[in-house]
């Protein structure tokens, strides 16, 4: 069943059409990746979807009703927006508590999330002289505040260091073990690659694609890499089956679109000597810079 | 609806801006009663009966107090980009600039009450150490404390429509004092006509502290002070309610 619905979306900023009749749906309990370059129009959707934006037609719903029509929307719908929305001199706390006052939530919420996202030493500090990634973990906790079943995150890997990233990938499993259906933008694939069953991609302010994870990355290539002193030897023997090799430097070769045990098995026939072979997948990045570029040259 | 207003008081409480604003409201009280108490020549006699002059003194400066922090709450929201939060936990954006509207004026009222409590202390107790004996049962008095209220009490309800109509902070703050500076004066020379001048929202005020007089009665400028307050307010919620947040 979908639970977020955007259906023939677009909004124009005066001459800029940031969205142009996107449509697309996330069915419950799944985790979606929304996918695009910057300037995508994934931040107009995502605000669209949350009732910031009014837009120029269409419509963007959760559990078929408007954001604004939603009974008790912080209870149904988590939201991380932008990291630099907090008031500067106000405590990590005290920003939660103000949210779950205006919300009917109970104020211990607020410790409770804390500790969620690994903020509780720094409840009482100003969130003026917290780090981005401090502010990301904030924004999760706000977004955490009313125990929702939907999560809409807008880029919350931004400005995250490599141990924050890791750390953001079991935090989004795990809200998806609990049953709970997520859509998280992001700009860079494999931020969340490891995490999302399915990803819709846009590229300027259209859809390119929607698909599982799965079948995008079976639009990657597979190739192996072999080292071998006989390159050339290997080289012209895989070329009379029909398969391409390349040189890599002078005693690496690189076969495309074949497999480790089609390469071991001809060269042991041929009595030749590898070091060492690794089987390779083009990167699931350059696919998705395929589909979006060929989107933006487009448009 | 009370859960709005108590979230607005909250955010209130939890920046510092409402405390520094007393302390700065405290140290002025404290310059007043010592400059009226003053021993050179010239100073008005002191006696039982001094104390509404003493506290009257910060009376005008708690409701440009009053105004300010009415500014900020509204204008700050979008300054710091917490609009975006508030307006995601209630997307009824009417349902908060109203929460505010209630919030505002009773900071002012607050505020008010609180410095002009300071006030009293401090000016009994420069007066006791002179050997006189106030009166706090003192009609005077109570009306000065009154019309205060009264006066932070509206400045707070207008501070938050001056900052949904303007939303840019620092052009709220720059724009009322230019209004009240500049404008009002001019307004007031071109009209040329104290009948039509005690219309503008300063003449409104002074009605308030100095009724009578070619000014409109406290009722009028009352309910004239709160009628811009809330046309300004209305406007402003228009404005919000349709507008982008990105």
């Amino acid at each position: 069943m979908a639970v977020i619905t955007i259906e023939g979306l677009t909004k124009r900023f005066g001459e800029v059409v940031a969205v142009d009749d996107l449509s697309f749906e996330v069915d419950q309990g799944t985790v979606v990746g929304f996918l695009g370059p910057n300037g995508a129009g994934k931040t107009t959707t995502l605000r669209t979807l949350l009732g910031l934006v009014t837009p120029t037609t269409g419509t963007a719903r959760i559990d078929g009703r408007p954001y604004r029509a939603l009974a008790d929307p912080i209870r149904h719908v988590g939201a991380l927006l932008e990291a630099s929305s907090f008031h500067p001199g106000r405590s990590a706390r005290n920003h939660l508590r103000v949210v779950a006052t205006a919300a009917g939530l109970p104020l211990d919420r607020a410790d409770q999330v804390l500790d969620q996202v690994g903020l509780a030493g720094a409840a009482r500090r100003r969130v003026g002289g917290f780090s981005l990634g401090m502010r990301q973990r904030l924004g999760l906790a706000t977004a955490l505040l009313g125990d929702p079943r939907v999560l809409v995150l807008d880029e919350p890997a931004n400005g995250l260091d490599p141990q924050g990233v890791h750390w953001l990938r079991g935090f989004l499993r795990q809200l998806a073990d609990q049953g709970r259906t997520v859509l998280v933008s992001s700009h860079v694939l494999a931020e969340v690659a490891q995490t999302v069953d399915q990803v819709v991609i846009i590229a300027g302010g259209r859809l390119v694609t929607q698909s599982t994870l799965a079948s995008l990355t079976a639009r990657t290539d597979q190739q192996v890499r072999v080292r071998t002193p006989q390159a050339e030897a290997l080289r012209s023997l895989l070329a009379a089956q029909g398969i391409q090799a390349d040189p890599d430097g002078l005693d690496q070769l690189i076969a495309a679109g074949t497999t480790t045990e089609a390469v071991g098995t001809a060269a042991a026939a041929a009595g030749i000597v590898l070091y060492e072979m690794i089987a390779e997948r083009s990167n699931l990045e350059d696919v998705f810079l395929q589909l979006t570029s060929q989107q933006g040259a487009h448009s | 609806m009370i859960r709005l207003v108590r979230a607005e008081l909250t955010k209130l409480a939890s920046t510092r801006l409402v405390y520094g604003t007393a302390a700065v409201m405290a140290a002025f009280a404290v310059l007043t009663v010592a400059a009226n108490i003053s021993d050179r020549q010239g100073a008005p006699p002191l006696s039982a009966d001094s104390l509404p002059m003493l506290v009257g003194g910060p009376v005008t400066l708690l409701s440009g107090a009053a105004l300010l922090l009415g500014i900020l709450g509204m204008a700050g929201e979008f300054r710091h980009h917490t609009i975006t939060q508030t307006f995601l936990v209630t997307p009824d954006r009417g349902r908060v600039v109203a929460a505010k509207l209630v919030a505002y004026p009773l900071a002012g009222i607050g505020l008010a009450l609180t410095i002009l409590t300071f006030t009293a202390a401090v000016a009994a107790g420069r007066l006791a150490a002179k050997g006189i004996t106030p009166s706090l049962l003192d009609a005077r008095l109570a009306r000065i404390v009154g019309v205060a209220l009264l006066g932070a009490g509206l400045c707070g309800l207008l501070g938050v429509g001056v900052g949904a109509l303007v939303r840019n902070q620092v052009a709220a703050l720059v724009g009322v004092l230019v209004w009240v500076a500049v404008v009002e004066g001019l307004l007031m020379t071109l009209l040329n006509d104290p009948g039509l001048g005690r219309w503008l929202p300063s003449a409104a005020a002074a009605a308030l502290t100095n009724p009578g007089g070619g000014q409109l009665s406290r009722l009028a400028g009352t309910l004239l002070l709160a009628g811009y307050a809330l046309a300004l307010a209305l406007a402003g919620t228009r404005l919000v309610v349709r507008r982008d947040i990105t």
